[in-house]
Order: structure tokens, then C-alpha cells, then sequence
């Protein structure tokens, strides 16, 4: 591992020196305009392998990519037209934004969900690097997952184990960096552009204000719902997690439970629990093991025997509950706060609309 | 298979169960006798709930709870027979509904270790599919006498399994139920390959969600197989699904969904008069219906084509040699189980397809038996006594839980 101090008048050198090291399959660490960043090359599987051992827990998460400019991007990624939008307006910023990959990227750096987040960062050094190497770099922040934002050389270094500092190959100190966030992430996979992390573009999603998706088929509706899912996995690991789901018959309930049976990797296919009231799946995603509770409470009208199914039991860190029907559900079961409510709305014979709120 | 009961001295070894099945709404106990049926209580919570009209099923845990015993000793009084002179207890496992399961498991449990019997559990779904093999009670033979004779000794001979003759496997359950749909292969007992099955709602569920929709109640099922009766099956036309998909499982969301449309559609032209209803029954039970036989008929076809494949394979002499087994492959018998078994047009259906393949159709004795009941489970355990290894004289019943998403 080596550190080299970036000064006024060295920038070239530590480009080449970077480029070097990238070539050779190496792991270096950057500055950014937001956090220091943990680059690789992003089509190579050995380098990209290697950041993978170094974020440690990465439970599908995908890894972003820095690129110098548009026209790169769209080697890697299809740019629809609210994307393009995004892009004319906030990059280089620090957004990251995401698109449907073209699987030109190593595996592990796109989604489960095959999409990949795109940052064009607002610092000279790095845009300069990615330009002169010619290929993309990953764009992921450079502390091991789980740990302290990396402002700082230290930051990074006091949180790593020997085996992870072993990784490294190149480190461009630049000191300790502005306490900017990290960069607002905006899927523009979806009918509307879903934040996943920081401010957002627009103010943040109050309780009145819903997310509003148009799905065009069963396969987007339930990408959709592991993707809200996704959002939430810390908090599914950490408290476990309610949704409330909204509709009339054959708005797309079951599938949107089906959705979230995807993104818990459950390989039992999802069916109906109106019959049985509760149906409940053992999951298994990335070594984080948790039940699917899968509640239709149609056939009930009384709390008595809403009291029954004792939910409360049910509630509990790693476990994810769906209620079908919620609005009629929570009559019955007025101690449950489901976390996201979900109305969906036929709007034709495949289209759907999804109303989330999130509480 | 419904011969009369020969009672000699193997019949004497018979076991004599009592099972107890609390998987979802139903309260159920029963004692058999081998395969023959002595009692069968249904503590049936549709008959409670058909006055509210509408207000659906007080499935309270309590409602279990409070029945779950007088349920049991109904079901021996009737059987005349005594805790003591039991073999064995039998419940169901899974897959249901949890706290509802665990009353009978709670129940079963405790019954076992009161009287010293061992307990034996039963997966609720390959019950549903072996409820055809229930008999009637004989009525020449003096079932008093012969009880009188049992002490309920645990070294009872399991011969009974074989009937039916293992020869007439493989066979192909088929379980249809408000709860579960399932194609599923028999190969022996205890041993089942699942061929096909619902993707998304069972064929009971979405008879009873499209009824519900015509505001017939609850269950709907049955009521819109009376109605279906009177109407007009080809008056509406239904789309039938999953006809792209080289596969045997079933989906009717888009038929619920299409259903859903219509009757909304009617509504709004106030155009949903007596007969239109009695014609929607028809005409959806007939399009749910249809889906089945689809699938049914897709899964035999390509059984019997990939069996003249296999033949065409094997050399000449091989082939005389099979020559007398060539059928031995394919399905001599479809068992069918489960709520919706009872609907005779669904029967007459199965039937249809069944005939040119010459497979002949086997349903349970009575209309209750294809319900959810505890003489299936009981029966169910009596074979598994004979299939499983594992020694059940010995109940591990602290380790025994519920199993509510139980595949079989």
C-alpha cells in the first residue's frame, strides 16, 4: 500500500501512477466531492472481485461507477429520456444515477435488478484519471460496509481489518474533505425517479405525499416492489418491516408480494393467502435469514378474530409483512403501523398504478 | 377398490387411529379403522356463520379451542371406542394456518402423553390427495366385537397398505381445494413428485372470491355450483390462461381479474339481473373449470408422448418383454381431493378427459370427505406408519412444531 499526498503541482504524476495500478488490477482510494471512493476497474472481474473482498456484507448491493462524461455512460448503460434530463442538469454533482445496465460491467457491479448507479464526480483529479484511463472506475465510497463515512485517510484506515488494507493498493490523500453527504442516489429505472439515498432532488417524500409508479406489467410491479424493499433492507434487518398493500380484486397485490418473495430470494412460489389467512416463508438473502408473513384478512370483520392470527408475534427484526386488503385490514387491526402503504389502481388491462407512502 | 371389507384375522391388526385436523377454519376429529371410516366430526364453522350472511367466519383461536374437545369425544362416542383402545394419535402438521394448527397440535400432544399413545403427523395436502381410499363402515361385521378384543397394543401389524396394490402406481393426485392446488405425482406412498400447481390462487378461492363478487356469501363455491346449474356457461366468454407456458401449473387471476371487470361493467348498466347472475356462475365455474381440463389434458399428452419416446428407445425383445407393461408407466388412476372434488361438474369434467387415456377416476366415498376432515389424516397415518421408517412408537413430542407452509 502506498500514499502518495496530492499537492497543487503533482496531479499528473498520481494520475499515471493511479492508471498504473488500475491496469495492474489494483485497488485505489480517491477523493471525491463528496466522500473518498474505492475505485477499481469496473469491466475487469479480478479487480472488481478483489473491491468486493473489500467492502465485506455487500447483501446485493450494487456498486456505482465514475465516468468522465455522458458519452462514456452510455457505453455502459441505457439512458432513457428522464435520465438524460438528470444528467443534463446535476452531473458531474454528486448524484448517482441509475439506469439499466448493458452488461459491459464486471458481474457485482450491476444490481440484482440488472441496473447500475452512474456518478460523474464534481472533482477535477478524478474526471481527469477516468478520461486518461478510458474506462470506467467503480464509484463506491471507500469505507468497509456498515462503517464510518470516509472523510478522511483515517476514517478509512482506522476501520479496516490487515487483510483489507492489504487490498489496497494506492491511496491519493487529499486531507480530510468537506463533510458533503453522499451523493443523492435516483433510479430512473422507474416510471418516476425513486430516491434511494439523501436529500433528493425534490424535497424529501412527506406522509402526504406519495411516490406514484406506473407499471406496465406484472415483471415491473414486481421489480418495483423489491426495489422499495431494497431501500429498506437495513431497517427489515435491524426492525423488520410492514406493508400495507391497497386494491381492488386483481389490482396486483399477489404480485406485488411476489416482488418482494424476489428480492427476499425465496424460491417457493408465492400464492393467495386468502384461503388460510397467513401464509409465512422462510427466506435466506445473503445469510440474512427472516420469515415472509403473507396476510389476507378479506374473510374477517371482526378484531376478535383479527386477535387470532396474534401478529404482534409476528412483528419482529428480519421479518416482512405484507397485509392485503390493508385498507379494510386496519379497521381490525388498529395496533399495526405498517412502515409503506401500497395503493394500487388498474388502470388498464396490464397498466397499474402504485401509490407508496411511506411513513 | 371399494370391495367390501374382508374381516379376518389380518383385519384384527388393523390400526385404530384417531385423528384431529384443526389446519384452518374446521374443527375435525375421527377415528378409522384401517381404511374404514368409524366416525368423522366436523365442528363445521360455515354452518355458524351462513345466518350473519356476510359477516365472515369468528375463526377465533377460542372457537378451536372450545370445540376441539367435545369435537374428539363426539368422534370416539360415535366410533364406540375408548381412549385406551386407540393405537395412535394422528394430527395435522401443516401446512394451515399457524395458531390454528398449534390447537390441534397442543390438543394431540397432550392426549399422547395422557394415554401412553404414540402421535403421528400427518402433511394436511397429501391427506387431501389419499382421502379416496376411505371406506364406508361395514355393516355385516360387529365393529363392537372386534374393538372389544383390542387393548390398544402398540405391536400391531401394518399389512393394509397394501391395498390398494402397489401395481396401480404411479397414480396422479389431484388436490383442489379452497386452500391448494396440486398435480401431483404418486409414485408410492410417501413418495410424491408435484407436477404442477396454482401460481396464484387455488380453484376454490377463486370460486369463492368471484362469488363473493355476485355477493352469494360464504363459501361461494358451492352455492355457485348449485347456481351454475341453471345458467348458461357460454353465455360469457372467459379467456383461458396460461395456454403460452409449456408447464401444468395453474393461474386464475386473470380469470378473477376478467370476472371482476364483467360483473363491474354489469353493475354500472344495472344489466346484473337473476339470470344474469345464474349465467356468470356458469359461465366462470365452466372457464375454471376448462383451465383445469387444459392443463390436465397438456400434462397427460406429454406423459404418454415422452413414454412412446422412452419405448421407442428399448430394442425389440426389450420391448415384447414390455409389452404387457407398456401402460405400467402411466397413470392407471387419478385420485382426486379436496373442497372442490365434490363438484360433480368438475368430475364429469375429469372424466371427459380421463377416457380416451382410459384412466379411471377415484373420488372419496362421501361429499364430506372432500372437505377438510380428520379421517384423512387419520388415514394418512396409518400408511405412514407403514411407509416411514422412523420409529413412532417412540413420539418425539417436545420437538414436535407446526409446519404451516409444509410441502409434501
Amino acid at each position: 500500500m502506498q500514499i502518495i499526498k496530492l499537492t497543487h503541482n503533482n496531479h499528473q504524476q498520481v494520475i499515471d501512477q493511479a492508471i498504473a495500478v488500475l491496469k495492474n488490477n489494483g485497488l485505489i482510494i480517491y477523493p471525491t466531492e463528496t466522500v473518498y471512493g474505492a475505485g477499481v476497474d469496473a469491466c475487469n472481474q479480478v479487480a472488481v472481485a478483489k473491491l468486493l473482498r473489500y467492502k465485506t456484507r455487500r447483501e446485493g448491493k450494487p456498486l456505482s461507477i465514475a465516468v468522465a462524461s455522458q458519452e462514456m455512460a452510455k457505453k455502459y448503460v441505457k439512458v432513457n429520456e428522464q435520465a438524460q434530463k438528470l444528467y443534463d442538469k446535476f452531473l458531474p454533482g454528486p448524484y448517482t444515477i441509475i439506469s439499466k445496465g448493458k452488461q459491459t460491467l464486471a458481474q457485482g457491479v450491476a444490481s440484482e435488478f440488472n441496473t447500475v448507479g452512474v456518478r460523474i464526480p464534481q472533482h477535477q483529479l478524478i474526471l481527469e484519471l477516468v478520461n486518461q484511463y478510458g474506462r470506467a472506475i467503480t464509484a463506491t465510497s471507500a469505507n468497509a460496509s456498515d462503517k464510518k463515512r470516509p472523510y478522511s485517510v483515517d476514517d478509512i484506515l482506522n476501520n479496516l481489518s490487515l487483510k483489507q488494507k492489504n487490498l489496497i493498493e494506492l491511496i491519493i490523500d487529499a486531507g480530510t474533505l468537506p463533510r458533503n453527504e453522499p451523493s443523492t442516489v435516483i433510479d430512473t429505472t422507474l416510471s418516476t425517479p425513486l430516491t434511494l439515498r439523501g436529500e433528493g432532488v425534490k424535497k424529501k417524500a412527506n406522509h402526504s405525499q406519495p411516490l406514484i409508479f406506473v407499471s406496465h406489467s406484472e415483471q415491473e410491479t414486481r421489480d418495483i416492489a423489491g426495489k422499495i424493499l431494497f431501500k429498506y433492507w437495513e431497517q427489515i434487518k435491524q426492525r423488520g418491516l410492514v406493508i400495507g398493500l391497497t386494491g381492488e380484486l386483481g389490482a396486483g397485490k399477489t404480485i406485488f408480494a411476489k416482488g418482494i418473495a424476489d428480492f427476499l430470494q425465496i424460491k417457493d412460489i408465492i400464492t393467495s393467502p386468502t384461503y388460510t389467512y397467513l401464509k409465512e416463508y422462510s427466506y435466506d438473502r445473503y445469510q440474512v435469514r427472516g420469515c415472509f408473513h403473507h396476510l389476507d384478512l378479506w374473510r374477517l370483520d371482526q378484531t376478535q378474530d383479527a386477535q387470532f392470527l396474534q401478529i404482534e408475534q409476528l412483528l419482529a427484526k428480519k421479518n416482512v409483512i405484507a397485509f392485503e386488503w390493508w385498507n379494510h385490514t386496519k379497521k381490525l387491526l388498529p395496533q399495526v403501523k405498517p412502515d409503506i402503504e401500497v395503493e394500487l389502481k388498474v388502470l388498464t388491462t396490464e397498466k397499474r398504478q402504485l401509490k407508496v407512502y411511506e411513513k | 377398490m371399494r370391495n367390501k371389507y374382508v374381516f379376518d384375522d389380518q383385519t384384527k391388526k388393523l390400526p385404530l387411529i384417531l385423528g384431529i385436523d384443526t389446519s384452518c377454519d374446521e374443527t375435525s376429529a375421527s377415528v378409522t379403522l384401517g381404511r374404514m371410516v368409524l366416525s368423522n366430526v366436523i365442528a363445521s364453522q360455515t354452518n355458524i356463520h351462513q345466518p350473519y350472511g356476510g359477516v365472515y367466519p369468528s375463526l377465533a383461536k377460542q372457537a378451536h379451542q372450545e370445540k376441539i374437545m367435545p369435537v374428539i369425544r363426539l368422534a370416539l362416542k360415535r366410533a364406540g371406542v375408548d381412549f385406551v383402545q386407540l393405537d395412535v394419535i394422528a394430527v395435522t402438521l401443516g401446512p394451515g394456518l399457524a395458531p390454528a394448527l398449534e390447537v390441534g397440535i397442543n390438543q394431540a400432544k397432550k392426549l399422547a402423553h395422557k394415554w401412553h399413545k404414540p402421535l403421528i403427523t400427518v402433511n394436511h395436502v397429501e391427506a387431501h390427495m389419499l382421502s379416496v381410499l376411505l371406506q364406508r363402515k361395514s355393516q355385516q361385521m360387529s365393529i363392537k366385537k372386534l374393538l372389544r378384543e383390542r387393548t390398544g397394543h402398540p405391536n400391531i401389524s401394518i399389512n393394509y397398505h397394501q391395498q390398494p396394490e402397489p401395481a396401480i402406481f404411479p397414480v396422479l393426485g389431484l388436490v383442489l381445494s379452497g386452500g391448494h392446488s396440486q398435480f401431483v405425482q404418486i409414485n408410492n406412498f410417501g413418495n410424491y413428485e408435484v407436477l404442477g400447481e396454482t401460481i396464484d390462487d387455488a380453484v376454490g378461492e377463486a370460486l369463492d372470491k368471484v362469488g363473493r363478487m355476485l355477493g352469494l356469501g360464504y363459501p361461494a363455491a358451492p352455492v355457485m355450483e348449485k347456481l351454475a346449474r341453471q345458467g348458461d356457461p357460454d353465455k360469457f366468454k372467459f379467456p383461458l390462461p396460461l395456454t403460452t407456458v409449456n408447464d401444468f401449473n395453474l393461474s386464475y387471476s386473470g380469470l378473477k381479474t376478467a370476472a371482476h371487470r364483467l360483473i363491474k361493467s354489469l353493475e354500472a348498466e344495472n344489466k346484473l339481473t337473476q339470470q344474469t347472475i345464474l349465467d356468470l356462475s356458469a359461465s366462470f365455474q365452466h372457464a375454471v373449470f376448462r383451465h383445469l381440463a387444459y392443463k390436465l389434458n397438456k400434462l397427460l399428452e406429454h406423459r404418454k408422448q415422452k413414454n412412446k419416446q422412452q419405448q421407442g428407445k428399448l430394442k425389440k425383445d426389450q420391448l415384447r418383454k414390455n409389452e404387457q407393461q407398456k401402460d405400467k408407466q402411466f397413470f392407471s388412476q387419478v385420485w382426486l381431493g379436496g373442497g372442490v372434488a365434490s363438484n360433480i361438474n368438475l368430475r364429469q369434467t375429469i372424466r371427459r378427459i380421463l377416457r380416451p387415456y382410459n384412466i379411471e377416476l377415484q373420488t372419496p366415498f362421501e361429499k364430506r370427505l372432500c372437505g377438510d376432515n380428520a379421517a384423512m389424516i387419520a388415514l394418512t397415518a396409518g400408511y405412514k406408519m407403514s411407509y416411514t421408517r422412523k420409529n413412532y412408537l417412540q413420539a418425539q413430542l417436545k420437538d414436535l412444531d407446526r409446519k404451516p407452509s409444509w410441502r409434501i
